[in-house]
């Protein structure tokens, strides 16, 4: 196991900078999710601290030692890609084995190393198979297989659960976490799926256009997101937004929307926006009640026009039009209610977020 | 009101019906087209279509295939027509058998097979692979197109002009080989050509085949560097990135995985070497000047030999037999390539 430290990492193709002076942290043991949308450089960033790339400026350290000029395999770190890229002309064991076949090892060991590592990812039945007869479970496991056996100082996953369907996934997803509180080895997860950084990182970077937006525990991400794009890309479903204006009366704050609505908001996170200012006010679609549930009586009420009602079991996902805008609420209780009819949503003020306006 | 829910099973005789027994009385409607039945039009549809193959088929290869068995059992001069021919039973294959020229050409045909053939392989997988790994596709193209150019070019035009180049006063071969054993800095590399000089490339029996099979790798090796980059350019990114991760050198990525993930590709470049270079004929015939395979027919192959007993003693009937006796021995060596590669070839683990 090693500590990584990224500093002042900057990553340019010809006239295009696609990483900005990256500095980030990730400490010995910890599981650290990349997140961001397609193109935003958490890919890039993880080949450069696997050594497939070079930064064009720049350190990667690990163990406080510069690792820059070192490549992969001095780096001892091992990887697993979206597309598994087993060896299909190698069996599951060759595939495993590789590795220490390449580093000189005796057979005897890479044989008993390869039995281990089966056992911990159940693979044992499957070694003599070659990858086009597996499932792409199997296959995934395999991928696991190849980078667990060479005890490696960091492990680096470039999107690996996304080629699986939705159940398997999951499946997936309870492994990859059961493996690394076995093993505690340092992980860089790179996904663009933000519930899978949820559920398997201690810390997530949230990235856009080659920049961090923050650094931060899923928890502190969900509930104190430092910006509109942190805030909407974090949560399932997404976070509303409405545009609006902060008044300020006395010591109260209020989000005034595009219809004169006045939502009551608190002084944390109204922060240091100016009386008056343009704003983004973001609503969380599990925030919101309808009003007529009964519980809804806060003192923020949004009206609107219930437009669409998308049930999946357990809750409905109601579109309510406010505003002009077709907002997204999460009716837990399953309220009767017709398309067309005029609703009244509510929100407690500590969980009106407002943004300033971009 | 009909019923108009849709029957629920079928009777003894086959008819669909309701639950209550009521037959379910469907409307049928007519085919328009009177002349033929559709079922009948479906049959015959794919038939109408391959037709012009199948009448050229016929005509140019499965006629003159059965024709050419035929023959082998004839004694036959064209000139004397149709009419001259002379049944002869199995004496065309004995005579073939016992015939030591033949045996001189099948030797000849596989020491060039062999000699043309794998330096085509090994200069041509590490140039794709090199092609492919160093250079940017544009680049790629202009030079995979430049050593494309040998394969395209005329076999006659370049065997005429490698019989120039090996030309003993006058070719341009061995004034290099004088000029580089003059040379200062290299000459006692070249210090032996003095001593054999005027060499005869196409005049000697010990240096006719391998001026040949030079002149084969020169024109085809080109043609697999194509094979190779399209099979080279098949494999995943991905997978050289897994085997850097993994800790393989350069060397260790060609050898480990890109050689593996080529093997259909040179299963399918072998198998049209060893059919090819096995009916070799206007390189060998060009460059002895179709002067009966050169010095001690050294440079007679097979294909040279059959055109010999066909074309020059107008020997139709020895021809077909001769031709048939090539057919089983490529037919043979071709199956034992499929039987010890065609697997590992084949399998579509990819």
């Amino acid at each position: 196991m090693a500590s990584l430290e990224l500093v002042n990492l900057s990553k340019t193709f010809g006239q295009v900078k696609v990483l900005h002076n990256l500095d980030l942290t990730v400490k010995e043991g910890e599981f650290l999710a990349l997140v961001g949308p397609s193109g935003c450089g958490k890919s890039t960033l993880l080949r450069i601290i696997a050594g497939l790339d070079d930064a064009s400026d720049g350190l990667v350290v690990m163990d406080g030692d510069d690792v820059s000029e070192l490549s992969p395999r001095e780096r001892n770190v091992a990887m697993v890609f979206q597309s598994y890229a087993l060896y299909p002309h190698m069996t599951v064991e060759e595939n495993i084995g590789f590795n220490l076949r390449i580093s000189g090892l005796s057979k005897a060991e890479i044989a008993s190393r390869v039995e281990e590592a089966a056992q911990t990812l159940d693979l044992t039945e499957l070694l003599k198979r070659k990858p086009s007869q597996l499932s792409g479970g199997q296959r995934q496991r395999v991928a696991m297989g190849r980078a667990l056996v060479r005890n490696p100082d960091a492990f680096l996953f470039d999107e690996p659960l996304s080629n699986l369907d939705a159940k398997l996934r999951v499946q997936m997803r309870e492994e990859i976490k059961r493996l690394h509180k076995k093993v505690r080895t340092t992980s860089v997860y790179v996904t663009h799926d933000q519930i899978e950084a949820m559920t398997l990182a201690d810390r997530i970077v949230i990235m856009k256009d080659g920049r961090i937006q923050q650094i931060g525990s899923p928890t502190e991400l969900y509930r104190e997101p430092n910006n509109a794009f942190v805030a909407g890309f974090i949560g399932s479903p997404a976070m509303n937004f409405l545009p609006g204006r902060l008044l300020f009366e006395g010591d109260d704050r209020f989000a005034v929307l595009t219809d004169g609505t006045r939502l009551a908001v608190t002084d944390e996170r109204a922060g240091e926006i100016a009386n008056n200012a343009a704003i983004q006010v973001g609503l969380r679609p599990e925030h919101l009640r309808v009003a007529a549930q009964g519980d809804g009586d806060h003192a923020n009420r949004l009206a609107g026009t219930l437009d669409l009602i998308e049930p999946t079991g357990a809750q409905n996902h109601l579109k309510v039009s406010v505003c002009d805008q077709l907002l997204t609420v999460v009716d837990s209780q399953l309220v009767s209610l017709d398309i067309d009819q005029p609703v009244t949503l509510s929100i407690d003020p500590n969980q009106v977020y407002v943004f300033a306006a971009a | 009101m009909p019923n108009y829910s849709p029957p629920d099973k079928t009777d003894a005789k086959g008819v669909w019906i309701f639950g209550d027994g009521t037959p379910a009385d469907y409307p049928v409607r007519k085919s328009s087209s009177k002349l033929i039945s559709r079922k009948r039009r479906k049959a015959l549809m794919p038939w109408l279509f391959i037709s012009p193959y199948l009448i050229l088929f016929g005509l140019f290869t499965a006629f003159p295939l059965g024709f050419s068995i035929f023959l082998s059992f004839q004694e036959w001069n064209p000139v004397s027509g149709l009419s001259g021919m002379k049944f002869v039973g199995f004496e065309n294959y004995i005579s073939a058998y016992d015939d030591p020229w033949l045996w001189k050409s099948l030797y000849n045909t596989v020491w060039l097979a062999v000699a043309s053939g794998v330096p085509q392989h090994l200069i041509a997988i590490p140039i794709a692979y090199l092609l492919v790994m160093a250079l940017k596709s544009g680049l790629r193209h202009i030079y995979t197109a430049t050593m494309f150019i040998p394969f395209i070019t005329s076999t006659i035009a370049v065997s005429l002009i490698f019989y120039s180049i090996y030309s003993t006063q006058s070719g341009i071969l061995n004034q290099w080989l004088l000029l580089a054993a003059d040379a200062p800095l290299i000459g006692w590399m070249f210090a032996w050509v003095h001593d054999v000089m005027p060499l005869r490339w196409l005049g000697s029996s010990s240096l006719i085949k391998p001026a040949i099979a030079f002149v084969v790798v020169w024109k085809y090796t080109g043609f697999n560097i194509v094979i190779y980059s399209a099979g080279f350019l098949t494999v995943s990114k991905e997978l050289y990135d897994a085997a850097k991760v993994d800790g393989c050198n350069g060397w260790q990525q060609f050898w480990h995985v890109a050689l593996p993930m080529i093997r259909p590709f040179v299963f399918f470049a072998l198998t049209l070497t060893i059919i090819g270079n096995l009916q070799l004929f206007e390189e060998p015939y060009v460059l002895t000047a179709g002067n009966s395979g050169g010095v001690s027919q050294s440079g007679l192959t097979a294909s040279y030999y059959l055109y010999l007993v066909g074309w020059e003693w107008l020997e139709m009937g020895a021809a077909a037999a001769i031709s048939w006796m090539l057919f089983l021995f490529i037919a043979i060596v071709t199956s034992l390539h499929f039987y010890f590669n065609g697997r590992k070839g084949l399998e579509g683990n990819r």
